[in-house]
């Protein structure tokens, strides 16, 4: 009953959602789109932060992604959709060749390398004036769809349900039980006979090729990109806030955290246009100090609590424990 | 016995490669020394903090930004050199990192690594945006003729006045080997970096080691703060590259050791001007640090792996 619950209000949720273009502007669909991207960075980055491993090299694979995009588009004369399959695959690979490499690597050493990593992107395009643009980057000729906002709106919709739809198979399939295994304890893990480096191949080639996937979306949708908005540090920084804000560990934490978070942003930036950032550092702080599992997090210690004095009334909330309990 | 061979080998082929290319371009080493003692200078607080408190602190670069600033202001509003304000701004970081220490890292000592990293990447942003906040993204300078003051050897021309940096940087690197090695403060400090149950069983207060060690190391990036705005121009993310770098540095370097910082900080400054010494390379030269780091790192799992 409560399972058949939590289906109906997401058919519902995802009904409203294709819907939004009939009766928004071009400014709030803009917004949402930008929501979304985030969010589904906030949900890629979170699903390999369930083995324990924490990636600050988001915006590299996304810058990635929007560069694979648009330069099979200008130079390999690719069809705009195709492209962006072929930017995550691209991601995806690379992400396969290298993690053979660093996923030896644990904890400051895993996080600061993907940083690197990121750096490293970002110089290469810098300096490939000839194929990648430079520092001046790259312009399309035209913007896939011809910019209607409404399909513009639609594909990064369905670049969302993609990934939402990988976190969820990622939470109910045997994936998420390695996961969880190798995050609380390697060693039992591994003794247990989980194939370590196997589970953490496959979650950082499917992360990567997700975020590849949102980059080459993004870069079609503004048909153009430079070495400094591709790998951009917000396309890390903000991500982590959002997944931290609403609860790690979880689809449902990093969705929460990314609405809350993307719709105050786009309200910020206009209120105070310089430093409007230092609102996610803040909120990182606040959240590792006093309340590390999130909002979501809060909001289950305040269920079990009301559910200990006894309210055997509340149906409807049982199943908002149930989806944030997974 | 085979190691010594080895140790005696590598410093055989370095010296043949310094011989090199002081004959090939001796601005090379020259330029490649000076910038090494700067990242050397910024590189030895962050392994301090990492030898003893055993904390990435990912804001470092951060605390060199505020350090900046406040040496600007002062020096701006009373018109005095930024190395009459150095003592004042190392007062002010020192406090700053005292507070940051008691008010956020030190509730995260006990939390995985994780949330420390996480945490000191929020500080970060934090700090560099609040900057923004405060005084935009624009940039400021100041100019002072003694930066500019050069000599020349021969037919050979160059600015002296970076080697400031190396002398910062080993002058840190000499008075840490003795504050570590001599002092009961230090040698506590030691004990506490090395095993901190073991030190509060023989009754070392390690909270407050702890917060004096994260202190000074702040202290010390607030004096190269100072120190820095002599020849760079202030802006909110001035600091944020030294960060990467300094972490580069230190695990070059193996943690808990702070001379090592200064061997792989020649190693990458000359490295760095060489490449800039090539026209056509100039562009990959901020590469070089990267790829080092990810060699490095990839080179210690695999040989940790091994033994």
């Amino acid at each position: 009953m409560k399972i058949r619950g939590a289906y109906i209000a997401a058919a519902v949720a995802a009904a409203i959602m294709i819907a939004f273009p009939a009766f928004l502007g071009a400014y709030p669909l803009n917004v949402a789109r930008s929501v979304m991207t985030y969010m589904a960075l906030a949900v890629s980055w979170d699903m390999l932060l369930r083995s324990g491993q924490i990636s600050f090299g988001i915006a590299g694979l996304f810058g990635l992604g929007s560069y694979a995009s648009i330069l099979a588009v200008l130079r390999g004369g690719m069809d705009p959709l195709l492209s962006i399959a072929f930017a995550a695959l691209v991601a995806g690979l690379v992400a396969f060749a290298l993690g053979f490499a660093i996923l030896r690597l644990r904890a400051m050493y895993f996080s600061i390398t993907t940083l690197a990593l990121m750096e490293i992107f970002r110089i290469i395009m810098h300096n490939l004036h000839d194929f990648s643009g430079g520092p001046e980057g790259v312009v399309l000729p035209e913007v896939i769809f011809g910019g209607d906002a409404s399909a513009l709106y639609w594909l990064c919709l369905g670049g969302l349900a993609v990934t939402i739809g990988a976190s969820w198979y990622f939470e109910r399939s045997k994936l998420r039980l390695a996961l969880t295994a190798i995050r609380n304890d390697e060693t039992s893990a591994r003794s247990n006979g989980i194939d370590i480096f196997k589970y953490l191949l496959v979650a950082f080639v499917v992360t990567s090729t997700l975020q590849g996937m949102m980059g080459a979306i993004q870069v079609q949708s503004y048909g153009f990109t430079t070495p400094d908005t591709a790998f951009d540090a917000n396309f890390t920084l903000l991500p982590l806030a959002m997944a931290l804000l609403g609860g790690i560990h979880s689809t449902i934490g990093p969705m929460a955290g990314a609405v809350l978070l993307g719709i105050a942003s786009e309200w910020l930036k206009l209120k105070i246009p310089y430093g409007h950032l230092v609102v996610y550092g803040v909120i990182i702080i606040i959240v590792i100090l006093f309340m590390p599992n999130g909002l979501f997090g809060l909001a289950r210690k305040a269920i079990r609590k009301a559910g200990g004095a006894g309210s055997p009334g509340s149906a409807s909330n049982g199943s908002d424990a149930e989806e944030g309990a997974r | 016995m085979v190691n010594k061979r080895k140790t005696t080998l590598v410093v055989a082929l370095i010296a043949a490669a310094a011989v090199i290319i002081l004959a090939w371009r001796p601005t090379v080493l020259i330029y490649g020394l000076q910038a090494a003692g700067l990242y050397a200078s910024i590189a030895v607080p962050m392994g301090l903090i990492l030898g003893i408190v055993h904390i990435v602190n990912l804001a470092h670069g951060e605390f060199l930004m505020v350090a900046a600033y406040a040496t600007y202001l002062l020096c701006k509003s009373l018109g005095i050199d930024p190395y009459l304000a150095l003592l004042p701004v190392t007062a002010v970081t020192a406090g700053l990192g005292f507070v940051v220490y008691k008010l956020t890292i030190r509730q995260t000592l006990k939390a995985p690594e994780l949330n420390q990293l996480i945490l000191t990447f929020g500080l970060g942003i934090s700090m560099t945006q609040i900057a923004n906040l405060l005084f935009t993204s624009q940039t400021r300078k100041l100019s002072f003729d003694y930066v500019s003051a050069s000599i020349d050897i021969g037919e050979l021309s160059f600015g002296v006045y970076n080697f400031v940096f190396l002398g910062a940087a080993l002058l840190m690197v000499v008075g840490l080997r003795w504050y570590l090695t001599r002092t009961t403060a230090g040698k506590a400090a030691v004990a506490v970096g090395q095993n901190p149950r073991g030190a509060a069983i023989v009754g070392i207060d390690v909270d407050r080691t702890y917060g004096f060690v994260f202190a000074m190391a702040t202290a010390l990036v607030g004096m190269m703060g100072a120190m820095l705005i002599t020849r760079s121009a202030v802006f909110p993310t001035v600091g944020s590259p030294y960060t990467m770098k300094s972490f580069c540095l230190v695990a070059m370097a193996g943690i808990g050791n702070i001379p090592g910082i200064l061997g792989a900080s020649i190693l990458l400054g000359v490295s760095e001007n060489l490449l800039k010494a090539f026209r056509g390379l100039r562009g990959w030269a901020d590469i070089v640090f990267f790829v080092l780091i990810i060699t490095v790192i990839l080179g210690r799992s695999i040989r940790g792996k091994k033994a």
